[in-house]
């Protein structure tokens, strides 16, 4: 039996085809929406161009698009033996705006996608308005970003050779105020505990101390026997670095290397949205993925315990925002304002060249690759988080979050697990 | 508008990248904003009712907000064109309120396929088939994205039925009838015709070389500045002109020239004004402008 759902509240909507046996999911089809061409947009433009356009790629994690953008360019100039380097305070401002956007698309998906939704499928509605909560966090965290940004959504500060703004002394006060202010939103209403003790916390057997929102959606997966639901390949990659985190593939319990390189896209029949494995394997990006490879102590203690199941998806997601704070805040004392914000001159391009540029977003790794010649694009490639969790697969390999979907109860359920990889469906039609 | 009730505010998107609805959600008063009105359908708030609810025609609207481009056909959620949809509410709707460059003008997302995509009413300036039908009701906010607290306004000066005087593409005076050069921090290094050495410093001016719009750009955005604290000029990125029809244009960041004079003018100046007034400022040298505001290691 096929049913068909209609996903929507998710960055855009998709549509699954779930089939049905014996009242579980057998199998799903997922597709999206209507495909908007970017990477077409940009051909014949001038390269720098890129830092204006792919930000609108997507209204959510469009601070991402912007850095993996710069990237491509730098590392384009770099090939075209222009050296680029980067004075510490433009890395600093560049990871610290790259972290609120993190964390505000991490809380946003939290009280705005997971626990409306959770509520509703275990039927413990408690009629908060979990979207006041989503909206304060995300207007006082890009508030800091926008210090530094001039503005979020849609900002294109980030320039080959740092950045464009010049900040002083008053603004990283302000900035980190707001850091201040989200921690302490933390510790009352997300974690209902003490920040410094949360980051302590490094086995499941500590875990009863949270409290909050985070401690009741936790307690509400364990009660309704989900925590071992929705669980996939188990096998993780990462591509950027930054923020406090490496990169690598985590597959059981070994992490090694990774190349860009290897990634390959193909097209999907009857989908606006291309596939994508590393060396033909399928992997899983994300929170979950990035904590796997770096071997964050508590969600390994997790997993050890849950898998790549739900409870272990949702943590991770949530659990990354606090090491973000933490290391935001970090970044702001490290900045000496008197370093240069840019290391090139405005007027220094190169005509022709290749670049990668490789960004942890939100959802996972985020790719752009330039191709320049005699000053115009001719060639842009967005490879895009989800398009690594929503493919339909390989031969080998159902896609990611089908195989999470796979073996679940009803399409209640089986939709609640898709939405755990926190979809983009906007990012995946760019 | 029933009597009594609070309008009826429905929220719907073409084609788009979202970037409207998470900039509106950054409004510091989201949600006393929203109490004064019964929020039907968002993309991502929780409202009264569903997507598929809002596809089959199932409630009537007072305000409505569009987000993203608009084309005629091709564009389909749960199997309904959402043209039609856009169109069946557009008709009851007392106010249509196109949030975004995009849904006013066509955007960035009209350059994929130019002959087929357009803002609602507006097809770049041009005014669509559209226009003649809904121009009484229809409210232009372009913006990419859309400032928050612009929405904001707009949308209370609805509920308190007041009216809101507007220019010929519909945009609200209050808000676009300023330039985006109005309020700019380097106002003073424009005014002295004395250019940025360059990204990354907040002295001189992004208009001579940069690719700055800011002085030809209608907009607020110096005024109610962005997320509370700053704004594209402040914080050193030229400004692109994302409210303009023509957004976006080419190499955006670099100024088109002239014989070394900027092509596009500050709104509204001739260019022998603005000739005679650039020849009598940088006849000065003022030794305030090349030097550093603050320097640290002094």
């Amino acid at each position: 039996m096929i049913v068909k759902k209609l996903i929507e509240k998710i960055e855009g909507e998709a549509e699954l085809n779930f089939s049905m046996h014996k009242g579980s999911v057998e199998d799903v089809r997922i597709s999206f929406g209507f495909y908007r061409g970017i990477e077409e947009i940009l051909v014949n433009k001038s390269p720098r161009d890129a830092l204006v356009i792919t930000p609108r790629v997507c209204g959510i994690c469009n601070h991402a698009h912007l850095l993996a953008a710069v990237g491509a360019l730098e590392n384009g100039y770099e090939n075209a033996g222009i050296a680029v380097i980067l004075s510490n305070k433009a890395r600093y401002i560049r990871e610290f705006t790259l972290a609120c956007e993190l964390i505000q698309n991490h809380i946003k998906w939290f009280y705005m996608t997971i626990l409306p939704q959770l509520e509703r499928l275990t039927g413990e509605e408690g009629g908060e308005n979990h979207a006041l909560k989503a909206s304060y966090l995300s207007t006082t965290i890009t508030k800091a970003l926008a210090i530094f940004a001039g503005q979020w959504p849609h900002s294109s500060y980030a320039v080959p050779g740092g950045v464009t703004c010049d900040p002083t002394y008053v603004d990283v006060m302000q900035a980190t105020a707001l850091i201040d202010e989200t921690i302490r939103f933390f510790e009352q209403v997300i974690i209902g505990m003490e920040f410094e003790r949360y980051l302590q916390i490094d086995s499941v057997t500590q875990l009863h101390e949270v409290q909050g929102d985070f401690g009741n959606t936790l307690h509400l997966l364990g009660t309704h026997g989900m925590a071992h639901t929705g669980q996939s390949h188990d096998r993780f990659i990462v591509f950027g670095e930054g923020l406090g985190m490496q990169s690598g593939k985590s597959i059981a319990t070994t992490v090694s290397r990774v190349e860009v390189r290897y990634v390959k896209e193909w097209p999907q029949k009857g989908s606006t949205a291309k596939a994508v494995a590393y060396k033909d394997r399928i992997y899983e990006t994300g929170p979950l993925a990035r904590a796997m490879v770096n071997k964050a102590p508590i969600v390994k203690s997790l997993h050890k315990r849950y898998k790549d199941g739900l409870l272990t998806r949702i943590f991770a997601r949530v659990h990354e925002s606090t090491a973000l704070l933490s290391h935001a805040k970090h970044l702001l004392q490290k900045l000496d304002l008197n370093e240069p914000s840019c290391t090139l001159e405005s007027r220094l391009l190169a005509d022709t060249f290749e670049g990668v540029g490789v960004v942890e977003a939100a959802r996972g790794s985020l790719i752009h690759k330039t191709r320049v010649e005699a000053k115009k694009i001719t060639n842009y490639e967005i490879i895009v988080p989800t398009q690594w969790n929503l493919s339909d697969g390989t031969e080998q390999d159902r896609g990611v979050a089908v195989e999470a979907m796979c073996g679940t109860r009803s399409i209640e359920e089986a939709s609640f697990v898709f939405r755990s990889f926190d979809v983009c469906s906007v990012c995946t039609t760019q | 508008m029933k009597r009594g009730g609070k309008p009826k505010l429905l929220w719907l998107q073409s084609i788009t990248c979202n970037g409207n609805t998470h900039s509106f959600l950054n409004h510091p008063d989201l949600f006393s904003l929203l109490s004064h009105f019964e929020l039907l359908y968002h993309p991502v708030l929780e409202a009264e009712y569903t997507l598929q609810d809002i596809l089959e025609g199932h409630v009537d609207c007072d305000i409505l907000v569009l987000e993203g481009a608009f084309r005629e056909k091709g564009v389909a959620k749960g199997g309904v064109e959402i043209s039609s949809v856009i169109e069946y509410y557009a008709k009851q709707a007392a106010h249509i309120i196109t949030a975004g460059t995009c849904a006013t003008f066509g955007g960035i997302f009209k350059q994929y396929d130019p002959e087929h995509i357009t803002g609602f009413c507006f097809d770049i300036e041009e005014k669509t088939t559209r226009h003649k039908q809904y121009a009484d009701k229809l409210i232009s906010l372009p913006g990419c994205p859309i400032h928050p607290k612009w929405l904001g306004f707009v949308l209370m000066m609805i509920a308190q039925k007041r009216p809101i005087a507007k220019d010929t593409l519909h945009r609200p005076l209050e808000l676009y009838a300023p330039t985006v050069h109005t309020g700019c921090a380097r106002n003073e290094y424009f005014e002295w015709k004395v250019d940025t050495e360059g990204f990354g410093l907040k002295e001189g001016c992004l208009f001579y070389e940069l690719g700055c719009q800011g002085p030809y750009t209608h907009g607020s955005c110096n005024k109610i500045l962005w997320n509370d604290v700053s704004s594209k000029t402040v914080s050193g990125t030229p400004c692109f002109g994302c409210t303009e029809p023509d957004f976006p244009k080419t190499t955006l960041f670099e100024t088109k020239t002239n014989m070394g004079i900027p092509a596009a003018m500050p709104l509204g100046i001739p260019r022998r004004a603005y000739l005679t007034v650039t020849g009598v400022v940088k006849s000065f040298k003022i030794k305030r402008f090349e030097e550093r505001l603050i320097e640290y290691d002094r």
